[in-house]
């Protein structure tokens, strides 16, 4: 079929497509034409357009909660832009904020941690943190802000000049990108505590100074997902994958 | 025209702003997914459409322009192109045993006209639906919301291909010219 010269034609089957009367491999020859065409590509959208608003009359149906949480994990690798929430200030500063008033509540969450359910009956898994052995420790959890799911546990002994990281579930990790942890300082900007090994159970962090003074004034963790290797620029450049709050056990 | 909430949150995902976008979903998958799943007729399939429509609206929410279609028009307009090519792929055979098609279609008669007459940018095209010849509309309303082809409308209808080919074809000419005259006017 040869459509040039003949604007009748490609009008009309224009109109067809948006209405979906071109099915099949007609259908598919069409888009090869519109590839080549945009005068063409441009008729077919108008028709669209046109016709899209008798959808009004089409009865909403609920689509189920997967649909969404599936969105959100095809969405979750693109980098936020700018002017996304790293440049924000503010973002921080709640961050902080929210993390210390969650603070007496997460002790208890640290005994009780509940996977997200696995079908059927989940055995709640029991954390036991044996304070007796354990000393004066920082300690933080950090958990998907979607899920609530904790995916990270991160401690440091209150003299030691290591920070250790366990991670959870070894799926967090995304091939040929880096999870870097940064502590978030009130008003301040995110400092980088390094990138967790991929292949690891547990990382350990070399820190610049003893955990008391590297950590007494950082009331919260995050993970971002940033190119392999971590940050280029040495700020976040990736989504806040997780957050918890930073707590002083003992 | 009245300033439609959506065009805001269409902006704000332009600028990869999440929150805006959970908004936008929250609003507007339900119509999206009835729209998807009257189409494709299977509920998984229905759902894979919404998924990358979503995407695909994320990704291109910059491409929205206010002048040319409301946001919801432009985002089913989205849904029923990805909705046909899944039809093609899936090709599901369009059973209709107990003419719950048909009895949907001939009740939609009145249904969307007066559901389009409400929207601003459907008004014009309620009237014009409203002009053609009830055999054209109700097989291009059929056509539109069940994603029926030339041969299944032919069945569903009854009449031969060629017949309702004639009225698909008939129908749109007139609606284009009833459309074309009312936006020049």
């Amino acid at each position: 079929m040869d459509l040039r010269g003949k604007p009748e034609l490609q009008q009309h089957l224009a109109a067809e497509f948006a209405l979906g009367t071109l099915r099949g491999r007609a259908r598919q020859r069409f888009r090869r034409f519109m590839a080549e065409d945009p005068v063409l590509a441009a008729a077919a959208q108008d028709w669209e357009l046109r016709l899209a608003p008798i959808v009004a009359s089409v009865a909403p149906v609920q689509p189920p909660a997967r649909v969404w949480r599936a969105i959100q994990e095809r969405i979750g690798g693109a980098p936020l832009q700018a002017d996304g929430i790293w440049g924000n200030l503010s973002f921080w500063r709640n961050l902080g904020l929210a993390a210390s008033g969650m603070a007496a509540g997460l002790l208890a969450a640290i005994v009780f941690i509940t996977p997200q359910a696995p079908s059927p009956a989940p055995a709640p898994v029991v954390v036991r943190v044996p304070s007796n052995e354990m000393g004066a420790t920082y300690l933080a959890v950090l958990s998907d802000p979607k899920t609530q799911k904790p995916m990270l546990v991160v401690s440091a002994g209150r003299s030691s000049s290591e920070l250790w990281v366990k991670t959870l579930d070894p799926a967090i990790h995304v091939p040929d990108r880096s999870l870097e942890l940064w502590a978030l300082p009130p008003g301040q900007a995110p400092r980088s505590l390094g990138v967790i090994a991929p292949s690891e159970k547990m990382t350990a962090l070399k820190l610049v100074a003893a955990a008391d003074q590297a950590f007494a004034e950082i009331p919260a963790l995050a993970v971002s997902l940033e190119p392999a290797g971590g940050s280029p620029t040495g700020a976040p450049t990736g989504p806040v994958l997780y957050t918890g709050p930073f707590l002083k056990y003992w | 025209m009245g300033a439609d909430p959506l065009v805001a949150l269409l902006a704000a995902c332009a600028q990869r702003d999440r929150a805006a976008f959970e908004q936008l979903y929250r609003q507007t998958s339900a119509k999206l997914f009835g729209v998807a799943l009257r189409i494709v007729r299977q509920e998984d399939l229905a759902e894979e459409v919404l998924q990358d429509c979503y995407i695909r609206i994320w990704n291109r929410a910059g491409d929205y322009r206010e002048g040319l279609a409301a946001p919801m028009t432009w985002m089913a307009s989205i849904v029923r192109n990805r909705s046909l090519d899944w039809l093609r792929r899936a090709n599901p055979e369009v059973i209709d045993v107990d003419g719950e098609i048909i009895e949907r279609a001939a009740s939609d008669v009145e249904g969307p006209l007066a559901a389009l007459e409400r929207l601003q940018d459907g008004a014009a095209l309620a009237r014009c639906l409203g002009e053609l010849e009830a055999k054209q509309r109700q097989a291009i309303l059929l056509a539109f919301h069940d994603g029926l082809s030339h041969s299944e409308l032919a069945k569903q209808l009854r009449e031969p291909l060629g017949t309702v080919k004639t009225w698909v074809r008939r129908g749109l000419a007139k609606l284009k010219a009833c459309l074309g005259a009312r936006a020049e006017a």
